[in-house]
């Protein structure tokens, strides 16, 4: 990977914030999208701004994630281009998700500069709000050191944590003190490192050193949380006690940055039921539990989404019961993208595998015919 | 399990090829079993993959899907885009651990009435063997 160099004095995040500044000043773009410090000071929004004193005070790397990157720049691009050139500081999980999200066309990327940065994790939100100047100090270890048993437990096993399909990259990992590389990944992003005069010819061998060495600590964590998760997930049973707590609010559809319907399937009228229907399945259950459809709704979300789910656990976050679906729904994800041979968010041009289709695949998933059948039940005339 | 499971079996067919096999079935006096409840759909592209997932957890012992073979699509792509939807729900499935082997799909051409009758008894008796379904009688799904 080839990049460049500026500037981080006063930390990283004030290193981000002053590159920002400076190509906002120099009109590289017309505004930002970053997140930052609400005044009650306990969690972060996003804002979108020209104003340079606001981006300087901005938190591009925030310790926690309230609301998915991907889904605020949905709210700005959602009906159409933007007229002004708009920069994105997003993490690596959020410019996924977005991408993922100009397929679905709820956002128009045409303008706008992806920018994402080397991300450590996030904490566990309802962690953070409990004590944040606790949640700060530990997030701010969490950067110099790069360790994880402190993060949530997506994060812990979370293996695209570094560039990603963003037009500019900042990367931390290996970077000496007091300096942030910048990469440039598209003719966008190159565009910014031109103006802003950043010669991008350096080979950045000690930050791909570093990057490799903490994935490979990553992928093993990842195996051995699947391995814990099976053991608490797997199977009917086991599956369904998980399930047993949640209430049906919905919250983990809400954040999810991907389930972007207007009237989400589960929550329509087709699955509906008169009274009759109600008693007549309650007689053929035994009982009938509510709310209902608990498990037709988390597998049929999955069905819907996993194929572009970008493991960012914001829906683990905000469930209210603290069900495991971001580990859930990112183990599923793992292996129906895996079926795909799809990874989401890395390549905008390349389509969603449910809208495409290949003559030649999954023969494992057709029956084979044994030519006629003549087990017991195959009398005919 | 004992001789008394009479299994729900669903069988989704296109209204092209599938249900073709089954026209072409009763044409001959073919038999097939009578616990098998025969659903035709225009298209088996246009099942979702909820449509696939309600039957196993509402009350069916297995769901098998039926269309026209590749490249006799009457829209072309129809039967590729079931074949992607249901390699993803049984996919979805077998990593957590339920029974993916209560959905089958397979390819009934119109004139193949014997395939056809021969589908429903192999499918049958796979779900007699397998014994009820779980899901489909539990109150927590």
């Amino acid at each position: 990977m080839k990049g460049g160099q500026v500037d981080a004095r006063g930390g990283i995040q004030a290193g981000i914030t002053s590159f920002l500044k400076e190509a906002l000043s120099k009109g590289c773009f017309d505004a930002v999208m970053i997140p930052t410090r609400v005044p009650a000071g306990d969690s972060f929004a996003w804002i979108l701004t020209d104003n340079e004193d606001l981006v300087a005070g901005a938190s591009p790397l925030p310790p926690v994630m309230p609301v998915q990157g991907a889904r605020a720049l949905s709210s700005i691009t959602k009906k159409g281009k933007a007229p002004a050139k708009i920069a994105a500081v997003m993490r690596p999980c959020e410019v996924r998700a977005a991408v993922e999200l100009g397929k679905l066309k709820q956002v128009d990327l045409a303008n706008v500069t992806l920018l994402s940065m080397d991300c450590p994790g996030v904490l566990e939100l309802s962690t953070y709000l409990s004590d944040p100047t606790k949640g700060d100090s530990e997030f701010s270890r969490l950067l110099d050191k790069w360790d994880a048993e402190s993060l949530r437990p997506v994060c812990r096993s979370c293996t695209h944590f570094s560039a990603t399909a963003s037009d500019i990259h900042l990367g931390l990992l290996g970077a000496q003190a007091e300096r942030l590389y910048v990469m440039p990944l598209t003719p966008e992003g190159s565009r910014v490192t031109d103006a802003l005069n950043i010669s991008a010819d350096q080979e950045l061998d000690s930050w791909q050193a570093k990057v490799d060495e903490v994935r490979q600590k990553r992928e093993e964590q990842r195996r051995k949380s699947e391995v814990e998760l099976k053991e608490r997930v797997e199977g009917t049973e086991k599956l369904l006690a998980t399930l047993s707590t949640c209430i049906g609010c919905r919250n983990c559809m809400r954040v999810c940055p991907i389930c972007y319907c207007r009237q989400c399937f589960f929550d329509s009228d087709a699955l509906e039921g008169e009274v009759a229907a109600h008693l007549s399945r309650a007689e053929r259950k035994g009982s009938l539990r509510f709310p209902l459809d608990t498990l037709l709704f988390h597998l049929g979300r999955m069905s819907h989404m996993s194929l572009s789910c970008v493991e960012c656990g914001t829906c683990e976050d905000a469930c209210p019961m603290s069900i495991p679906v971001g580990q859930i729904f990112s183990h599923v994800a793992r292996r129906t993208q895996e079926l795909f041979k799809y990874d989401p968010g890395k390549n905008r041009y390349e389509p969603l595998p449910l809208v495409t289709y290949e003559q030649d695949e999954l023969h494992d998933f057709e029956q084979p015919y044994v030519k006629t059948y003549s087990g017991k039940g195959a009398a005919d005339a | 399990m004992a001789e008394s499971f009479d299994p729900k079996i669903l069988y989704v067919m296109c209204g092209w090829c599938g249900t073709g096999g089954a026209e072409t079935a009763s044409a001959y006096g073919m038999y097939y079993p009578e616990n098998v409840r025969i659903f035709r759909v225009n298209c088996t592209g246009a099942l979702s993959t909820v449509h696939m997932l309600r039957p196993l957890l509402e009350g069916a012992d297995g769901l098998v899907i039926s269309g026209c073979h590749p490249g006799d699509c009457h829209y072309d792509d129809g039967n590729f885009m079931a074949r992607r939807k249901v390699a993803l729900v049984k996919t979805i499935l077998d990593s957590l651990g339920l029974d993916s082997d209560r959905l089958w799909f397979r390819y009934v051409a119109h004139g193949e009435a014997r395939r056809f009758v021969d589908t429903a008894a192999e499918f049958t008796d796979h779900i007699k063997s397998k014994g009820p379904n779980p899901l489909a009688t539990r109150s927590d799904t």
